[in-house]
Order: C-alpha cells, then sequence, then structure tokens
C-alpha cells in the first residue's frame, strides 16, 4: 500500500501542517487523520520535536473513531511515558476504554480526574457522552443541565443539549438553547438559520412569524444559505396559506415568498452557468 | 552655563556603556525563568469559575440581547433581576477578603515577587555604583536642573559639571527600564522581567482578583440588566433583507477538493 508522502508527493513538513490546519479547524476526518498521522509518527517522529505530543493526542482520537485500537494503544503509551499524572492523559486513557465500550472503568477513570480536580470540564462532559452513547437521553440531559448550571458559557454544551432536545422532541427547549448560542455569536448564520428551523416545526403562527424573520437574519448575514432561502419560502407561504392571518399579512408574506422564489431560480441559473462553463 | 562639550574616553563607551547594557540583560532573562520556577498554581473553585461565567452570560444578555426574540430576553431578565428569586437578587457570596496579612499564599507571592525583583535590582545596583564609579558615563540629550545632580551623578563631586552628564548607576537603571520592550520581543508577552510591570500589578494588586469582589459585580450587573431595553434587531429584517437581490457569487465553485492535499 503506498503511502501518503507517495500518493501525493509531500513532504512530512507539508503533512504536519496540514495536521495542524486540521486542528485548528477542528475537522473530524479521522480517518485521513489516521492516514497521514500515522505515516508521519512512524517515519518522522525525530523530525517533529516537541510538535509530536498534539499529534499523538490528535492521532489517538482518529484512530478511536477508526476502531484502530492498536494506533491509538501505542499513541497513549508514548504520551503517558512522557506526561505521567497529566489530566489530559488520563481524560484520553478514559475515551479509549469508551470507544472499547468499557463504560464502567470509563466512568470510574473520570471520577478520578474529578476528584483531584473538581473544575475540570473536559472529564464530565466525557461521562456525559457516556450516558449518551449507552441511549440514556433522559440522564445525559439532566446530567448536562446540571453541567450548564455551573458552566454558562460552554458554547459546545448548549450545542449538545439543543440536539439532545430536538431529538427528544423538546422544541420549545431546543430554541432556549439555540437562543443562548445566537447571543454569543450573533454572527453565525448557521445557528440562526437552525434556530428557525426548530421555530418552523413547532409551528402555530406566531412561530412561524419568528422562523421567517429568523431565516431571513440568516440569508442576511450570508447571502448564500440556500436552506435558509428555503425555508424563507416555506415559512411565508405557510402563513400565507393559513387561514388565520387577515389580508396585509397575507398579502406581505405572498410578497416574500415571490422574492423568494426569485432568489431561488436566480440561484439555479447561477450554478448552472457555473456548470455548463 | 554653557561649557564646551566633554570628550569622553571611547574606552569608556567599549568597557562600560555595553557592559551595563549585557549585564541588565541577562539579569533579566534569569529574572524571568527564575520567575517560571518558583510560580505557585492557582487553584480556582468551582464557584469561581461558575460565578465569572454568569457575569459573563448577563453581558452578553445586555449586549446582544436585541438578537434574541422579545419573549425570551425578558425570561432571562426576569430569571436574573426578579424581585423574589432573581439570581443577582438572592445569591451572595460568603466574602473573605485576602489581606495580605492574614492570607497565606498571598503573602508567599508577595514575598517570591520581592524576591526575584526589587532584590536583584538594588545588589546589581550598588555593585554596578561601586564598581562603575568616579566617572561619568553618557549624557542624555535634554537639559537638566542642578536638582538632579547629587541623584544621576553618585560619586562625582564636581560643582561645575552639567547635570546631563550621568554615572553609571544611572544609566543602569535606564536600561532596566528600555529594554523592557526588548524583552517582550524576546521571551513573548507576559514575561517574568518586565519589572514595571510588576510594580504596577503591585500597585493596584488590591484590585485584581478580589472574591469579595463578587457581590459587589452581582449588583453592578443587576443595576446595568434594569436598565437594558430590548430593541429587537430583526424588527425589519425582511425589508432590509428584500431591499436588493442577493449576492450569489463564488456560491457554486467548479473547483472541488479532491483527497487530502
Amino acid at each position: 500500500m503506498a503511502s501518503v508522502s507517495e500518493m501525493y508527493d509531500v513532504t512530512w513538513e507539508e503533512m504536519r501542517d496540514k495536521l495542524r490546519k486540521w486542528r485548528e479547524d477542528n475537522h473530524r476526518n479521522s480517518e485521513q487523520i489516521v492516514d497521514v498521522g500515522e505515516e508521519l509518527i512512524n517515519e518522522h517522529a525525530s523530525k517533529l520535536g516537541d510538535d509530536i505530543w498534539i499529534i499523538y493526542e490528535q492521532v489517538m482520537i482518529a484512530a478511536l473513531d477508526c476502531s484502530r485500537d492498536d494506533l491509538a494503544w501505542t499513541c497513549l503509551q508514548e504520551l503517558k511515558k512522557q506526561f505521567p499524572g497529566s489530566q489530559r492523559v488520563k481524560r484520553l486513557a478514559g475515551m479509549r476504554l469508551e470507544a472499547l465500550e468499557k463504560y464502567e472503568d470509563a466512568s470510574k477513570q473520570y471520577d478520578s480526574i474529578l476528584q483531584d480536580d473538581p473544575t475540570n470540564t473536559a472529564a464530565r462532559k466525557r461521562k456525559i457522552s457516556i450516558l449518551k452513547a449507552q441511549g440514556k437521553s433522559a440522564e445525559a440531559i439532566r446530567e448536562l443541565n446540571e453541567y450548564l448550571e455551573q458552566f454558562v458559557g460552554d458554547q459546545e454544551a448548549w450545542h449538545e443539549l439543543s440536539e439532545l432536545y430536538i431529538n427528544e422532541h423538546d422544541y420549545g427547549k431546543a430554541a432556549f438553547c439555540l437562543e443562548e448560542l445566537m447571543m454569543t455569536n450573533p454572527h453565525n448564520h448557521l445557528y440562526c438559520e437552525q434556530y428557525a428551523e426548530v421555530k418552523y416545526t413547532q409551528g402555530g403562527l406566531e412561530n412561524l412569524e419568528l422562523s421567517r424573520k429568523y431565516f431571513a437574519q440568516a440569508l442576511k448575514l450570508n447571502n448564500g444559505n440556500m436552506r435558509a432561502l428555503f425555508g424563507l419560502y416555506m415559512s411565508a407561504s405557510h402563513i400565507a396559506a393559513s387561514p388565520k392571518v387577515n389580508a396585509t399579512v397575507k398579502k406581505a408574506n405572498v410578497k416574500y415568498a415571490a422574492w423568494a422564489t426569485n432568489q431561488i431560480n436566480r440561484a439555479y441559473q447561477v450554478s448552472h452557468a457555473r456548470y455548463l462553463l | 552655563m554653557a561649557e564646551p562639550e566633554l570628550l569622553l574616553d571611547s574606552n569608556i563607551r567599549l568597557w562600560v556603556v555595553l557592559p551595563i547594557v549585557f549585564i541588565t540583560f541577562l539579569v533579566g532573562v534569569i529574572r524571568h525563568y527564575v520567575s517560571i520556577l518558583l510560580q505557585s498554581d492557582k487553584k480556582l473553585t468551582l464557584e469561581q469559575v461558575s460565578d465569572s461565567q454568569i457575569l459573563i452570560r448577563s453581558r452578553i444578555l445586555r449586549e446582544n440581547g436585541k438578537y434574541i426574540p422579545k419573549q425570551s430576553f425578558l425570561m432571562r431578565k426576569f430569571y436574573f433581576n426578579n424581585q423574589e428569586d432573581g439570581f443577582f437578587k438572592n445569591t451572595k457570596r460568603k466574602v473573605v477578603p485576602p489581606s495580605p496579612m492574614t492570607d497565606p499564599s498571598m503573602l508567599t507571592d508577595m514575598m517570591k515577587g520581592n524576591v526575584t525583583n526589587v532584590l536583584p535590582m538594588i545588589l546589581i545596583g550598588g555593585w554596578i555604583n561601586w564598581t562603575f564609579s568616579g566617572f561619568v558615563t553618557t549624557k542624555v540629550p535634554f537639559p537638566l536642573t542642578l536638582r538632579f545632580k547629587p541623584m544621576l551623578q553618585q560619586g562625582i563631586e564636581l560643582l561645575s559639571l552639567d547635570a546631563s552628564w550621568v554615572s553609571s548607576a544611572s544609566w543602569y537603571f535606564l536600561n532596566v527600564f528600555g529594554l523592557r520592550s526588548m524583552y517582550s520581543l524576546i521571551l513573548g508577552q507576559d514575561n517574568g522581567a518586565d519589572q514595571s510591570r510588576i510594580m504596577q500589578e503591585q500597585m493596584s494588586g488590591a484590585a485584581m482578583a478580589m472574591p469579595a469582589d463578587t457581590n459587589k459585580a452581582f449588583k453592578a450587573e443587576w443595576e446595568a440588566l434594569e436598565l437594558t431595553d430590548h430593541q429587537w434587531a430583526l424588527e425589519n429584517i425582511e425589508e432590509e433583507l428584500m431591499s436588493r437581490e442577493l449576492d450569489l457569487d463564488g456560491m457554486f465553485s467548479k473547483e472541488l477538493p479532491t483527497g487530502i492535499f
């Protein structure tokens, strides 16, 4: 099997920089990380210097995703040798146990971290993901709520909670979580769009109006958000078709829907033209 | 009074000015590493972390509350500020103002700070004064009054010498402050050799990281939140959005990324 560097004709520095870019952008392309990282570790370990420890961590998590326990074990051993007694390494050991579905042992591991340092957020979040992996969503929701009571600023956690609520069809609470996210990231069009979708799913005239407004906001933040454009069209036409609205509101919404249709047509034309070129 | 320019022996430049610069710089670097070694871990309690995040959330609510619907904003404001069971009204944290004398960890911190910074400065300043004494080292480019003479010309007993000519001790002190920017360049920001910053910190030390402030901070947030109103940013969003066509440039690109590189 050809190595990555042979296939793409890249040097080890480019591979290392690619890994760093994936790390900074928080990509979860685990198979690619395993391919690139494994070769980097096996062939070029000495040249990497101190970078190697963070690469070990990155590759280990990717290896757990791909069920490569051999690679994960190697990385973990190296990290344990270099950083004995580190809580970050303990968390990685716990993650490996989780991947092997030894949830009891993993939970004990995280509890020992929390005993040393009650403010360690990583261990608490892993415990919650154990509950989620076991399918105990009600408990996971409860634990996550408790976690958020203490760490109100953790945006990753708010997003996770909104996802859990959506799965439980509790759209009101999911909307609350998304509102937190919209407040902390007012320029992120994806949160606006997701919020609008939740409101649309909740249904009812007021929620439909809200959803239309937030689809519009998402579009304003990013003109290219097709999903928001379709959402705008659907919410506007839904309101227009509803029997409870008065004439002015109906007219306004028909206008909005028409505008959205225009933009959708334009977008298709643009994409069509591109592919014809 | 005006007088002919003094011509200093160029040996002074070679053997006094430059060595003092080197000495000051090296001492600064050593101080930085020593301060790293002596640094003690600051353990935050769960409550402190939680409180600081809550304050951040309240502040964000005030600043960005206009992006969420009015109902949601009022719900959150109510949660914080309600007369009976609002968070800011009700939560009182137990406050132990950490005075430097009673709190042992702050005492040791202060001592370490003094030892690493003030002591070397005094020692080396004195040593330089003793070694490089009896001659003028350099001239400051601006005229000084006679008041400065005893301060800047230690060891030189010449009544008629212009006060702009200074001794090596003053050159040393000049270096201590002047090399601060060099330290930032070489050691990175927030380094332990930055003396003037540390002195500033000691002066405002009482204002930093005071848990007693939590109650005051809560009260301040409560007042600020009471005053905030909800101006919904999305009031006329449709009109604003539809006033012009969507900008669809760059949405569809022919280049699809293939493979890893």
